[in-house]
């Protein structure tokens, strides 16, 4: 597991590592573009599993496919909800993580390593990069999100 | 033939605040009050987690079906923690993957699909509990 900040909110924690960006919807990325693979990993973040409770199903666009930023990426349906998340970056996505076949609940269990969605190679890393947040505005953007809940009526 | 021989008892985790956990009882509900009343015995959570001894007797010298509301998996953690053994455990996950058009909403009160849910899920259930029972009253003639 890698270092990162957490946050506590009653009987739940949410780990936010910081060798990765976000996006506010809670996606992570993590770039791989420094290595000769050119790529980066996409995964939903420890707070929006937790959130959506366990996963029943994860389709990930295949590989090959070329998104848009913003445009779906996967669809994962909850025992609670249906994500429809979108890409964080405008790329080509390379691999789907074939465990999401059968047991995706690996989601749950570990969102940062074995949970991953998709490997993505993109068009303009340096373009879409500068749009991401750091490990510290997710946590403070999460922190927003649970407040939020917790003031629910 | 004693008067657990073919009986199992069921026991459902308590999830409060979750549909899954309230998919769960309503399926204990159907089968043990009115699929299988006869084979059955239903014991709730909160007395195993309580300790009372007269249910830990109970779930520890009787075959048990446990039903889980989700991953963290109460029932069936309970029931071993109690000295029983889990001869079937079923998942509300697993059975709403089978059925995709079956999400269960609603808390206190759940949608239709959360009632057929866990009416499917009870009818799976009593298909097990028939498999012991002839499976015990098979073994009480060889025994005969
Ligand atoms: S198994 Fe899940 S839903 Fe059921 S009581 Fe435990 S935490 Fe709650």
């Amino acid at each position: 597991m890698p270092e990162g900040l957490e946050m506590t909110a009653g009987k739940f924690t949410f780990r936010v590592p910081e060798d990765r960006l976000y996006t506010a919807e809670g996606i992570w990325v993590l770039s791989e573009v420094d290595r000769p693979s050119n790529r980066i990993r996409v995964g939903l973040t420890d707070y929006l599993q937790q959130h959506s409770g366990d996963v029943a199903f994860a389709f990930v666009k295949p590989s090959g496919a070329r998104l848009s930023a913003d445009e779906t990426l996967a669809e994962v349906e909850t025992i609670k909800t249906l994500l429809e998340l979108p890409s964080p970056v405008a790329g080509t996505v390379v691999e789907v993580n074939p465990a999401l076949n059968l047991t995706p609940e690996v989601i749950n269990q570990d969102p940062y390593g074995e949970g991953w969605l998709a490997t993505i190679e993109p068009t303009d890393w340096g373009a879409d990069r500068a749009g991401l947040l750091g490990p510290r505005e997710y946590l403070s953007h999460m922190q927003s999100q649970v407040q939020e809940e917790l003031e629910k009526p | 033939m004693s008067k657990d021989q073919g009986r199992v008892v069921v026991v459902p985790c308590s999830g409060i605040g979750k549909p899954s956990g309230s998919v769960s009882r309503e399926a204990a509900y159907e089968l043990c009050e009115s699929l299988r009343p006869q084979n059955t015995e239903l014991v709730a959570l909160s007395k195993l987690v309580l300790g009372d001894a007269a249910t830990h007797e109970t779930v520890a010298r009787t075959p048990c079906v446990a039903i889980d509301g989700c991953q963290q998996m109460c029932a069936s953690k309970m029931v071993k923690k109690s000295g029983g053994t889990v001869i079937h455990a079923v998942a509300v996950l697993d059975a709403f993957r089978r059925h995709r058009e079956l999400k269960a909403e609603g808390i206190a009160e759940l949608n239709d699909a959360g009632r057929k849910l866990a009416r499917v899920m009870a009818q799976e259930m009593a298909d097990t509990v028939d498999a012991i029972a002839s499976a015990e009253a098979a073994k009480g003639e060889s025994h005969a």
